[in-house]
């Protein structure tokens, strides 16, 4: 489990994310194992991101059987393409997932771009 | 019809997975992932009585967050798809994803849990629709560790609930205890579609 201090170093995170891509309307870290470690909305409880944090790691492990099936390498990220917005999945490391969302549908670039940066300064977080 | 949609469910351990290795003629797809609320073992008592031994009932370190898929051929070019679901309630969202569809159901209840008749209680309450239209067994796991409650209780329970099932006590380990009560199960299947 995570320290208290890199629980809140993760959520300053997301709140950076949010303040970085004003796209993004969400973003939720969550074990592989579907617990939520930290989360971030920009206007309160619009969304129940525990839910939507825990299906992202059944999504993501189920991304990476399946590249792993297809010997693929490892899965970078899951997207999720919808009528009104756009979800990402990816890992920040082998014991975590970062799911991100906006519901501007035009912003796919931007949602993988500011996530991934996100993602791998979480990776060095939670290394230390 | 030439497939057959079987789904494993049940709680936290009791076998799903292991059942499905055991008879699955295909390597198994598997979701498994370390927990990371992986902690104390669980103790239960194996008799009535304060001076019974302890065993330990729950240590797990593994659990399944999307699903588990097997196949098994059977007679005729028939085939068996075998699909496991996530036992914790916070993966609930994949029971109905995976149920859809199905011709048949098993509800795994481990005998060694700490509460297995709270088990079968949640998960036929849970899949009740299913199970009052189509076709579900129950298998009983870790009879060997703790033989009580007996299949007698579990046949009890269920007719308080107004339902029939088939009762199997089952090794998840051996593949020929596995067959047996999925063999069962497909009978029911045929024996409707026939």
């Amino acid at each position: 489990m995570l320290s208290e201090t890199a629980t809140e170093q993760l959520k300053q995170q997301l709140e950076s994310l949010l303040d970085r891509c004003q796209p993004i309307c969400a973003a939720v870290v969550v074990t592989v194992d579907g617990y939520t470690c930290a989360m971030k909305q920009r206007t309160t409880d619009q969304y129940s991101l525990e839910r939507v944090a825990t299906m992202g790691s059944t999504l993501m492990s189920l991304g990476d059987t399946m590249t792993a099936e297809l010997k693929m390498g490892s899965c970078e990220n899951i997207i999720s393409e919808n009528q009104h917005g756009i979800i990402a999945f990816m890992h920040i490391n082998h014991n975590l997932v970062l799911v991100s969302l906006t519901t501007e549908t035009n912003s796919l670039g931007m949602l993988l771009s500011h996530s991934r940066k996100c993602a791998e300064n979480m990776a060095k977080t939670v290394a230390v | 019809m030439n497939e057959h949609k079987v789904v494993f469910t049940g709680s936290l351990g009791a076998g799903k997975t292991t059942a499905i290795a055991s008879i699955s003629e295909i390597p198994v797809i598997n979701t498994d992932i370390q927990t990371s609320d992986f902690t104390k073992p669980v103790m239960r008592q194996i008799g009535a009585h304060s001076s019974t031994p302890s065993i330990e009932v729950a240590n797990r370190s593994m659990t399944t967050v999307a699903m588990d898929y097997g196949e098994v051929n059977l007679e005729l070019g028939k085939k068996l798809r075998l699909y496991g679901t996530p036992g914790q309630q916070r993966f609930d969202y994949m029971w109905k994803v995976l149920i859809h569809g199905a011709q048949g159901l098993v509800i795994f209840v481990d005998n060694a849990g700490t509460d297995p008749i709270g088990d079968l209680a949640r998960y036929t309450d849970i899949f009740r629709e299913y199970i009052l239209t189509t076709h579900t067994v129950v298998a009983v796991t870790r009879m060997d560790l703790v033989p009580r409650p007996s299949i007698q209780v579990y046949h009890n329970y269920l007719h308080q609930l107004g339902i029939q099932l088939p009762v199997f006590s089952v090794d998840a380990r051996s593949s020929e205890s596995v067959a047996n009560m999925v063999g069962h199960l497909v009978e029911m299947i045929n024996g409707e579609s026939c």
